[in-house]
This record gives C-alpha cells, structure tokens and sequence, in this order.
C-alpha cells in the first residue's frame, strides 16, 4: 500500500488540494454556524425560554373604505372560520367577541352627586378568557345587577390624561368599584333598566365587558331579529413565537391588535436570514466539491497509465481506487474537525454577547450542528469514493 | 488451472483478411500446464494481442478464450483479478516498470500482493542477474536490458500455473539470456507450471515441448 502511495501521489497539485480544503472548510463552517446560530437564538424567541409566555391574540377582519360606505366583503366570522381557526395547530382555545346589538346608555353618580351618563356597547367573550378574577363575574335572568369589567388602560388614560390637564382629582380602581351605573337599555319596543358597576380591569381584552350570558340574554331582549356573527375573535395560542401564526393570519387577511406576533415575525426572520446563509454554505461546500473532482480527475488522467499496470499486474480496482479515497476521506474528516472546532471559537464569541443582553439564556448543545457536519461528511465523502471508484472502472475497462 | 484453450480465436483488425496461416489464429489451441512453448512470429503478426487477450486486457477478438473450459468472455473483475494473482503472470514486451520506483519497489509493489517470495530469495535473483547494485536505483536510470531482467523478477514473485514472456531477451546478451532462461526455468518447474515465451526471432534456447508460427 504504501509503495502503490509513493506511485501514485505523484501529480498530486498542492494548490488544487488546499484550495478545495479551505473552500471547503469555509463551506462547512457556514453551514455549521447557521445551523448552530439559528438553534441558538430561538429560544430567545421561543416559549421553551419563557419569555414569551403563551398568549392572546385578538383578531378582526380588515375595514376597508368600501366597507365604511356599507359595500365590500363581510367582517364578520362565520362558523366555518372559527372552526377552521380551532383547527390550526398553534391554536389552544378560540372565543368570540359578542356585541351588545340594542342601543346601550348608562349613568352614574357616587351617592347624592350630580349624574352623568354616556352612550355606550357592552361585548363579552367566553369566561375562560378573562384575566379578572371571576368570583363576582355572574348574572342570572332575573337578576338587577350586571357586573362589568373595562380596559385598565381607560382608566390610565383618565388620570393620567384627562385628570391631569384638568386638575381633576385622580381614581384608583377601588374608588371605580364603588361607582354605580344605572344601565339603560333600549330595543324591540322596551326601554328597561339595571344596574351594573365595574368589578375589574383588563389589560387583556381592550373592550367594555359584560358576561356572556348577560349579553346573550339581552340580545335576545332587545335585538332578537339581529346578526350574531362574532366581528372579532380572541385566540390563545401556546406559542406566539411560532411563525405559522403569522403566515396563517396574512393568509386570511386578518388583523391582529397589537403585534404580540413580533416574536413570530422574527423567528422567521431568524429562519429566512439563517436559511439563506446555510444555502450560501452549501453552495460553497458543492463549489469546493467541484474542485476536489476536478483535482481527482487530473490526478487519475495523468496517472492513468501506472494504474492500469497496476490491474495489469493484479491490482483490483478496489485497490488502486483506495489511495485517492482515502486521501479524500482524509480531507473531509480535517474539514469536518477543524469546521467544528471553528465552530466552537466562533460560537463562544457570540455566546458572551447574548450572555450578556439575555443573561437567563441557557447554553444548548451543539451536537446537532456535529451532527449535520457528519451527515455532510459522510454524503460527500461516499460521493468521492464512489466517483474515484467510477473512474477507475473506466481505466480497467479501458 | 491446467489449460488455456484457443477456440477459433483472431484478432479483430484480421477479420477482413482471407489469407490466415497461423498455427494459433482461427485454431484449436490447448496450452497445457508444466510444458513449455515458444510462439514465433514476425513483428505485426498480433504477439502482443495474444498476450493481452489471455491477461484479460484486450478484448477485441473473434472466437473464445478458455481457461479449464470456462469462457473468458464471461469472467467478472474478480475472476481476472485473481487469475493474474495466482495463476497468470505476464512479462509485459513493454516491461510496464515503474519508472520513479527502484527496482527493489517494482518488485516488492507485486510481491505485497500475496507475499509470495522472501525478501532474500528476490536479492538472490537480482544477484544471480547481476544487478544487485542497482537494486535501490530508481528504473528510468537503468538500461533498457536492466530493466528486462527486473521486469523478469517481477514476473516471478507470484504463484502462476502459466508464464507469458513476451519477447524476453530482445536486448540481452547470451550469458545473461541464458541465466534468465534458468532462472525462470527453476521457477517454472518449482510451480509445476507452463511457459509460453514469444520471439521474433532471437529466442531462448529451451527445450520447448512445442513451437507455433503466428
């Protein structure tokens, strides 16, 4: 073996070779990288993490100007959406905004004091969606009292805002809970009264809330002809970071409230930007690939002529095939070892970094980096050995 | 392996010709272990083809090659690797040496493939054919009648049923043809085999069992 080596490494070109290695080296390296940063960050942006926690998301249809002037598509869902929706992987639990359809007013003064009052909508969603304790959040049919939950960010504005520019004095959410409101409600000819006071604040559901019986009652008291199509929908999800969520949401053309999906967008960006780079790896892997053949298929072409004494004499194919197979194995195995040592350096370089701005980040493993290096290794290895193998067919078959 | 059968074998660039007299080409021909022939022929007569055919390395011929009755023509890689292993050596006319190779490596490169000789046995062939000291001298600075007597030690350091030499002397003087010939004579016995040595003219003087005209 080591005299058919002495033979047959003659023509081998040093340029040629450590060309293709370090092309190759870069290639690998890339890939590597891009694998190992994309599995890195996305915790950050992923539930596992705890970061994000899962969550709520609102969702409308668009309003376009058409819709404004009363033409145009509908924006409500229908069944068939919800249910589609409740099918969704990502999705946890769907529930539906129901709206007040009957002309709401209410009024209210703290014992004694002037009142005021306001033209207002009640909507309600399904209780396991409300953020606000629900011991006080019951109605009966029968019952004279209605409670009601608001935005917490009203009441910001109002004391923040309002209060502040006006010298009024500021409220706390107690002082709003002893405030009581007489409602009125009018429709199908009836023009009844309940009371009602605010038991809590959301920061969740940016709407004026009444239970959802309460709100199925009265519509059927006051608004029995009308449509009961939900306009908006509340959908919990166990990963807002999952970026399916948000491809499913443009697909449909709808439109969240705020943009809890930032997440989401960004491990797809994450995934788009780590992609790319791992194709531009791959790309220089298969360029450097390309090198090595050529190089093997110079070096077989110059030395055509002492491998076929080589079988002449008795050598098997087999044989006079294994030195420049093994050189090859021997290079993609250096490659592969110096790309994940690159790897590690590289990887502790930015590991600090994002230590430092995410210090509760845990450090993954990068074995499934190492892994997809030998999955390469052993792809492109098995094609070098069959191509050398091929080509020294051909010798022996003249 | 005990016989090499020629069944109406010819070369393909002779198919077109009508005038054949050969005492091989388009004959039955049964080269049988343990004798020894020569094959006269003058240049152009397709010596070397015969050669090439039999080693597995030419296949353009008419007719079939048979070695104890099985066809060549269907042997796999594995069967003509190992019949020039162990049952076929050839000393090619071309010598086939390699020239960045010592003669000592030229040998040894065949050697290592089943270990057939020692060490001392090949030197004591190198001596008796008196180029002991260029035994370390890489073969492109070796005579052309040098490099005949490495490719001959060569051709022996294998088992083989069958010895192809072809054109053997053709730049050896008579003392060394002559050493060579016992050389490979001894051999040859040893390993109970056949000898077929080819010649333009100049031949070894041997006690041939039979000669054939090409």
């Amino acid at each position: 073996m080591k005299l058919v080596w002495k033979l047959l490494r003659r023509h081998i070109s040093l340029p040629q070779f450590a060309g293709f290695f370090f092309a190759n080296l870069l290639g690998m390296l890339i890939v590597l990288l891009s694998l190992q940063f994309y599995r890195d960050v996305k915790p950050i942006f992923s539930e596992d993490d705890g970061f994000i926690r899962p969550d709520f998301l609102i969702l409308s249809k668009r309003i376009s100007t058409l819709n404004t002037i009363g033409l145009g598509s509908v924006n409500t869902f229908s069944d068939r959406e919800i249910d589609e929706l409740k099918s969704q992987p990502f999705a946890k639990n769907v529930g539906a905004f129901t709206a007040s359809q009957y002309k709401v007013s209410c009024s209210m003064g703290i014992e004694g004091v002037a009142q005021i009052g306001t033209e207002m909508f009640f909507e309600s969603v399904p209780d396991a969606f409300v953020d606000v304790d629900l011991k006080k959040w019951h109605f009966s049919e029968g019952d004279d009292f209605v409670p009601i939950i608001v935005p917490k960010t009203y009441l910001a504005i109002y004391n923040f805002g309002f209060a502040q520019s006006q010298n009024l004095p500021k409220i706390s959410e107690g002082v709003v809970g002893m405030v009581e409101m007489t409602i009125s409600m009018r429709g199908n000819g009836l023009n009844e009264y309940i009371k009602g006071r605010v038991i809590g604040f959301s920061t969740r559901l940016n709407t004026i809330l009444a239970p959802e019986n309460f709100i199925r009652w009265s519509n059927e008291r006051y608004a029995p002809d009308s449509d009961k199509e939900p306009s908006r929908i509340i959908l919990e999800v166990n990963n807002p970071a999952d970026d399916a969520i948000v491809n499913y949401i443009n697909d449909k053309g709808y439109e969240m409230e705020d943009d809890k999906l930032d997440a989401g967008r960004m491990t797809f960006f994450l995934r788009l930007v780590s992609g790319i780079v791992m194709l531009v790896g791959l790309l220089i892997s298969l360029l450097s690939f390309y090198i090595l053949m050529l190089s093997i298929y110079l070096l077989v072409e110059k030395n055509t002529e002492k491998m076929r004494t080589l079988l002449l004499i008795g050598y098997s194919p087999a044989k006079v095939a294994m030195p420049y197979q093994l050189l090859t194995i021997g290079m993609n195995a250096a490659v592969l070892i110096l790309a994940i040592c690159g790897l590690v350096i590289v990887r502790s370089l930015y590991m600090q970094k994002l230590l430092t701005v995410f210090p509760q980040m845990q450090c993954g493993s990068i074995l499934s980096a190492i892994l997809l290096g030998l999955v390469l290794f052993v792809i492109v290895s098995l094609v070098n050995v069959i191509i050398i193998r091929h080509r020294i067919n051909q010798i022996w078959k003249n | 392996m005990n016989c090499i059968q020629l069944d109406n074998t010819l070369p393909n660039v002779f198919l077109q010709r009508a005038d054949i007299q050969s005492d091989i080409w388009r004959q039955q021909v049964c080269l049988e272990k343990g004798k020894t022939y020569l094959i006269e022929a003058s240049s152009g007569t397709g010596k070397s083809s015969l050669c090439s055919f039999i080693i597995g390395y030419r296949k353009d011929f008419d007719g079939k090659i048979l070695f104890d009755g099985k066809d060549s023509g269907k042997f796999k890689t594995a069967d003509w690797v190992k019949l020039r292993q162990y049952h076929i050596s050839l000393l090619f006319q071309e010598l086939r040496l390699f020239p960045e190779l010592t003669a000592m490596e030229n040998v040894e490169i065949k050697n290592s493939l089943t270990g057939f000789k020692s060490k001392q046995e090949i030197e004591r062939w190198f001596e008796a054919l008196g180029i002991a000291d260029k035994m370390s001298s890489p073969v492109r600075l070796m005579s052309f009648g040098q490099q005949q007597r490495v490719a001959m030690i060569r051709a022996l350091v294998q088992p083989f049923d069958f010895l192809l030499a072809d054109e053997p002397i053709s730049h050896l003087d008579e003392t060394n043809s002559q050493i060579m010939a016992d050389i490979m004579m001894e051999e040859a016995h040893r390993q109970g085999a056949a000898v077929i040595i080819t010649s333009i003219g100049k031949h070894m003087q041997l006690p041939y069992d039979k000669v054939f005209g090409l």
